[in-house]
């Protein structure tokens, strides 16, 4: 079981920002005059994807490969794939690969859904003898039944999406690398398709899945590769990974919320958010509450002038930025106090029930009529939740709603 | 050697490449596999008139339809592989850029499409001969080294011109153009024989002008070709498509890089 599936020793990635070498020599003349002219350097006509990349994948394990738009993680799936060979380094991959990036590259619009599966499959490196074994397989699970002998032009792109996965999931690779492919199709396509994932995870396959963030696919890896800027920032296990990608991503979006908060929407507002504090249950300041403690968050605010009946809003958002709940007072029948020139207010949570990971939450003061920001805090508080893991698989999403379970003993029809 | 293993293991991969070729240059025709035909028929009807009614080129005793026509169905085979094969790499840029597989699949993917387009063309050869009364003799099996032979300078010519292709489109401009100047060094609308001596040796250079003068010896003169030519022209195709499978080969490792 402890054999290495997947090998990169020191591996580096250098793309031409232009290719040819005519446009090369002209670009070389340009910045040598620039340089020569004006004494500036000029940008480099070349870009290192990938930096001295080091890593192994046993046979066997499931690893996620997360990191920012441009990080390298295309770059890696590439070497790994043989689409591109790295320019430094070496890699080692032991088995067959299939590739599940950009499903039905290889469709030819002009022949039928038939000579499309014996195409793909051909491309992807099965034999005809194993094609016409799964085909019927194919076919369902794509539920293309009625349309196989249609033209693929004639497809809905939904339906071409769904053959070529079903072509992929079905060529039974060593090693299968998924591309963030998951986020198409319908809800039901998508957990077939996990449920093929979880499938050739049991068959000790190995798997790359690779992912912005996406909680569905993460929690079927049992360790996550996280590269930023073309280099390895951590591998290690899919909790503490995860959630230190989770709140570098959180303190990078904060940073550039930080900028935002400084514009306010409405510069002569009658009413400024002064602070807001997150505390637990002991009343102290906290970054970070156990799940199913109690949390208290306080927003201070100064009045500046005549103001009739604001409006609180507290938005829960996940480490992304994506909100996931909101409270409002007038929903709740809570007043702000206006008599005096400044005040404060308490939302008690009670409990708090997200799942482990990382949150942030927005505080908004409303006119009236909630058409009118008069001041907002984009991200006002980050705090950590320690609780029950998707990691465990017990749980999925950000959110344990309150409930309980009964036993019902009387018949129901 | 890895090379030829990792090729050896993806042959079901050409002929589905060829398949897809195939049915999808006619679907949607009316005519289908006609087109194959249409080529080098209407060329040689043009080429009646212009070559044996107007100018009169010597054809050798041959009546000057099959004469030319039986280089043609040959030199429209190794023009449309060479256009088709230049552009190969980048016609298929989608799954160059997004999936392996050893990229000479496509370039003999194309080959085999225009060996078919050839195999059907040759029929109205046939029935030519016997429309004019003529035989064929056993000296006509001679085809098939020649036609290997034309294999090997067409892969050889690929190999290349598809890797550039890839970082220069010009190659795709300039290539009408030299198609049309190699075939008038090739002797496709007139014999070998009116080629002047002097210049002879120097013509003979161009190795598809040996192997389309050789097509019309074996099967219009029933005379097999000069052992001597042929040898050495295998040796130069063969050492010239070993290097030209190299280069591709060493170029196709960054194809998805800048294609």
């Amino acid at each position: 079981m402890s054999e290495i599936a997947i090998r990169f020793d020191g591996v580096s990635k250098k793309y031409r920002l232009h290719h040819g070498w005519y446009i090369s020599v002209r670009d070389e003349l340009a910045r040598l005059a620039r340089r020569v002219l004006l004494r500036d350097p000029g940008e480099p006509h070349e870009f290192w994807a990938l930096q001295d990349v080091s890593f192994e994948i046993k046979r066997g394990e499931t690893i996620g490969l997360i990191g920012a738009n441009g990080a390298g993680k295309s770059t890696i799936l590439k070497i790994l794939s043989r689409v591109t060979t790295p320019t430094r380094g070496s890699f080692a991959v032991a088995g067959k690969v299939g590739a599940l990036i950009e499903v039905g590259a290889g469709f030819h619009p002009d022949l039928t859904g038939r000579e499309n599966v014996y195409l793909n499959g051909a491309i992807m490196g099965m034999r005809k003898r194993e094609i016409d074994a799964k085909f019927d397989q194919i076919v369902a699970f794509a539920e293309v039944e009625a349309f196989i002998d249609t033209p693929l032009k004639y497809y809905s792109s939904g339906m071409m999406v769904r053959l070529g996965f079903a072509v992929a999931a079905h060529i039974e690779p060593e090693i299968l690398l998924v591309d963030e492919v998951l986020a198409v199709g319908d809800a039901a396509f998508q957990a077939k398709c996990l449920n093929k994932i979880a499938e050739l995870k049991e068959q000790d396959k190995t798997i790359v899945l690779v992912s912005h963030v996406m909680p569905s696919i993460l929690q079927h890896s049992t360790r996550v590769l996280w590269i930023d800027h073309g280099r390895v920032q951590a591998f290690g296990d899919l909790d503490d990974t995860a959630e230190r990608y989770l709140r570098t991503v959180q303190a990078q979006a904060a940073a550039g919320s930080a900028e935002e908060a400084a514009i306010r929407p409405t510069p002569d507002s009658p009413i400024h958010i002064t602070t807001v504090t997150l505390r637990d249950a002991d009343g102290r300041p906290a970054h970070s509450i156990a799940y199913g403690q109690p949390a208290l968050v306080e927003i201070g605010y100064v009045v500046a002038g005549p103001i009739d009946d604001p409006v609180v809003a507290v938005t829960f958002h996940d480490a992304r930025g994506y909100p996931l709940g909101s409270v409002t007072s007038r929903l709740d029948g809570m007043r702000l106090d206006m008599s005096a020139g400044h005040g404060a207010v308490r939302l008690v949570l009670s409990p708090v029930l997200f799942t482990r990971g990382s949150y942030g939450l927005a505080v908004a003061i409303h006119d009236s009529r909630i058409q009118r920001y008069l001041d907002l805090k984009p991200r006002a508080v980050s705090f950590m939740v320690d609780g029950p893991s998707v990691a465990s698989r017990e749980v999925t999403g950000h959110v344990i709603y309150p409930h309980r379970w009964e036993s019902i003993r009387e018949k129901v029809d | 050697m890895s090379y030829l293993n990792d090729l050896i293991s993806h042959r079901h991969l050409i002929l589905s490449f060829a398949q897809r070729d195939i049915r999808a240059k006619y679907k949607q025709t009316i005519f289908g596999v006609a087109w194959a035909v249409f080529q080098p028929f209407s060329l040689m009807v043009a080429f009646t008139f212009v070559f044996s009614r107007f100018a009169q080129v010597d054809s050798e005793g041959i009546p000057y339809p099959i004469f030319t026509y039986s280089a043609l169905i040959f030199w429209t085979c190794f023009a449309s592989s060479v256009s088709q094969g230049t552009i190969a790499m980048t016609a298929n840029a989608n799954l160059v850029r997004k999936i392996y597989f050893p990229r000479e699949t496509l370039l003999l993917a194309v080959m085999i499409s225009a060996l078919i387009d050839l195999a059907i063309a040759a029929v109205v050869f046939v029935a030519m001969l016997l429309y004019y009364g003529m035989g064929l003799t056993w000296a006509s099996l001679w085809v098939i080294p020649l036609l290997v032979l034309q294999i090997l300078v067409t892969l050889a010519v690929i190999c290349v011109t598809s890797a550039v292709h890839v970082h220069f489109r010009d190659i795709g401009h300039v290539l009408p153009l030299a198609l049309l100047l190699w075939m008038l060094a090739t002797p496709v609308a007139y014999p070998l024989s009116s080629v002047p001596a002097s210049t002879r040796s120097l013509y003979m250079l161009n190795p598809m002008a040996g192997v389309i003068e050789g097509y019309r010896q074996v099967l219009l003169h029933g005379s097999p070709p000069d052992p001597g030519y042929l040898a050495s022209a295998f040796a130069a195709a063969l050492l010239g498509v070993i290097l030209a499978y190299l280069f591709f080969k060493r170029a196709e490792r960054t194809f998805a890089d800048v294609i």
